[in-house]
């Protein structure tokens, strides 16, 4: 029978590469045709490097960066500490409220997103806040939190305890136990919840559609705008910027994708 | 055992502490998501204006909800999430399953060919396939080019469209569960069926799908809800005259006329459903997990 495995293997590898192809192709397509010296997306009438020109020159483009950085920064500087603090209390199983917090942190990974828009949109209006940066930071922590608490946690799971008892037997206090050991073990798990923060920070659309005011656009918002206005060659531009930017990133970062990955 | 008073009082202190370190996390949860969804429930029951609410007990929005102008959208959606999940099914299972039976080197190469698409930003992969499908797109040239058509086909603003771009961007999040499911396989059992006269078809449906059952439940979770709640993409390539629910939800809300009671009303109709789905999924799950 080592002609039907065969087969099934070459079907995997077949069904594998459609998938890539399907996966690259528009990506690909849209950067090759940022370099098109045409107003509409049309045939190829030549190479250009103008619309890249066009964005260093666009002022609301750089606004929309700069909100897009400063918002992803601080949640999540936010959700991690708070994350953090969420799972260090999660490792004590005899913990009252591990429940209440098991349940606080899972549910709002699981709605739509669309909802955590609508009760933020509505919530804000009830309480009369002026929308704007403010509004979609808080928006931004909430989601991100959840993700932060998991990651961290997952990181607390079978840790060994007798290198804090170690510790203290060997005349450490509990905050130079907690610094010096637990800290830089629990780091791996950190910086995987505050990679994928800042990447879910960067990546969302619709809840910062619902909870910003006008005036305050990060990149999403710029782009669907951009796609209304019909200005695509300057998005098209922006877009395979962003997409560089981000398998820089992913390269850089493929250490901790391990840890992320399990606990998706 | 008997605990002893000492150690009694060390778990209290360790509660205490653990009280201590979680009261940012709830409070901040209790404020910014469950105190937003309670406002939801309230403005359900309000009466509109056409730029707000006005704080009148009002049942109108409920009596609209179970309209066919309302119930077509979720039907819609209820479709494209079920034929979005079972093509992202169908096509990452192999995808998976490839690349958790390649060597390590390799595995860690093609997750990150999954992985880069997966972190492009969300609008932008969309926006990609307008770029792909439009009339003078770049599908079209090639069609022409090869005589295969003789005019532009109409791609995007289509059904068709919103389900492949939704295929597109959920593929990943059906893979990823999938493939951890998959490589903790113990692939020793699949030899074992082979010896003792199994065909590949048969120990695939006995063996690795029974096996990979967790991964397909976080899949059709990570795939199907979102798609359901969907608003960006049909926007961005669905057809006009034909509105999924989470457009209508969006288009209560920031549209003028605005009309926040019905938004919540049928915001409320999709958290129903969505509990229901996940019920069903982990409630069977859990109960199968018990059972062996």
């Amino acid at each position: 029978m080592k002609q039907p495995k065969n087969f099934y293997k070459g079907m995997n590898l077949t069904l594998f590469t459609f998938a890539m192809i399907f996966l690259y192709i528009p990506i690909v397509i849209m950067i090759v045709y940022s370099f098109n010296d045409s107003k509409i997306v049309a045939g190829w009438k030549g190479f250009t490097f103008k619309y890249y020109i066009d964005l260093l020159h666009n002022e609301n483009i750089r606004l929309a960066f700069r909100n897009t950085m400063l918002i992803a920064i601080l949640s999540t500087v936010i959700s991690t500490v708070l994350g953090t603090l969420g799972a260090l209390a999660l490792e004590n199983l005899r913990f009252r409220g591990r429940r209440l917090l098991n349940i606080l942190v899972f549910v709002p990974l699981i709605m739509p997103d669309i909802l955590m828009g609508v009760s933020m949109a509505m919530f804000y209006s009830f309480l009369r806040v002026k929308t704007g940066m403010f509004t979609v930071l808080i928006a931004h922590v909430t989601f991100c939190l959840s993700y932060a608490v998991i990651v961290i946690r997952s990181r607390l799971e079978g840790f060994d305890s007798s290198l804090l008892e170690a510790s203290m037997d060997l005349g450490a206090n509990p905050w130079q136990t907690f610094f010096k050991i637990k800290l830089p073990l629990m780091m791996p798990g950190i910086i995987a919840a505050a990679l994928l923060a800042f990447t879910l920070s960067i990546d969302d659309f619709i809840i910062t559609f619902f909870t910003t005011g006008r005036g305050f656009n990060t990149l999403p918002i710029y782009v669907e705008g951009g796609i209304r206005r019909g200005t695509i060659t300057t998005i098209n531009a922006l877009s395979s910027l962003m997409i560089t930017a981000t398998i820089m990133i992913v390269f850089l970062s493929r250490r901790f994708h391990k840890v992320i990955l399990k606990h998706l | 055992m008997p605990v002893s008073i000492s150690e009694q009082r060390l778990h209290e202190k360790r509660n205490t502490r653990s009280w201590i370190l979680s009261a940012p996390v709830i409070l901040w949860l209790v404020v910014f998501f469950l105190i937003p969804y309670l406002i939801i429930f309230l403005y359900s029951f309000l009466t509109t204006t056409i730029y707000d609410v006005q704080f009148r007990f009002s049942l109108d929005a409920f009596r609209q909800v179970f309209r066919p102008i309302y119930i077509k959208p979720f039907l819609l959606a209820f479709r494209l999430a079920t034929i979005t999940t079972l093509l992202c099914m169908i096509f990452g299972y192999p995808v998976a399953y490839y690349i958790a039976r390649s060597s390590q080197k390799l595995k860690n190469f093609l997750l990150l060919l999954i992985i880069i698409p997966f972190w492009t930003n969300f609008v932008i992969r969309i926006f990609s396939w307008r770029v792909f499908l439009s009339a003078n797109g770049v599908l079209n040239e090639v069609l022409l080019f090869l005589n295969l058509i003789d005019e532009p086909l109409r791609l995007l603003r289509t059904d068709l469209a919103v389900i492949l771009v939704t295929v597109y961007v959920y593929l990943p999040y059906m893979i990823f569960p999938l493939y951890s499911a998959i490589e903790k396989m113990d692939f020793t059992l699949l030899d074992a069926a082979r010896d003792l006269g199994a065909n590949e078809v048969t120990s695939f449906f006995k063996i690795t799908l029974p096996l990979s059952r967790e991964g397909i439940i976080a899949g059709i979770i990570l795939v199907f809800i979102p798609a359901l709640g969907t608003y960006i993409i049909p926007h961005l390539v669905g057809h006009q005259n034909a509105l999924y629910i989470g457009q209508i939800i969006t288009y209560k809300i920031k549209n003028i006329p605005r009309n926040w009671p019905l938004a919540s009303a049928l915001s409320l109709v999709l958290l129903i459903v969505v509990s229901l789905i996940l019920f069903f999924l982990t409630r069977r799950y859990s109960r199968e997990r018990k059972a062996s």
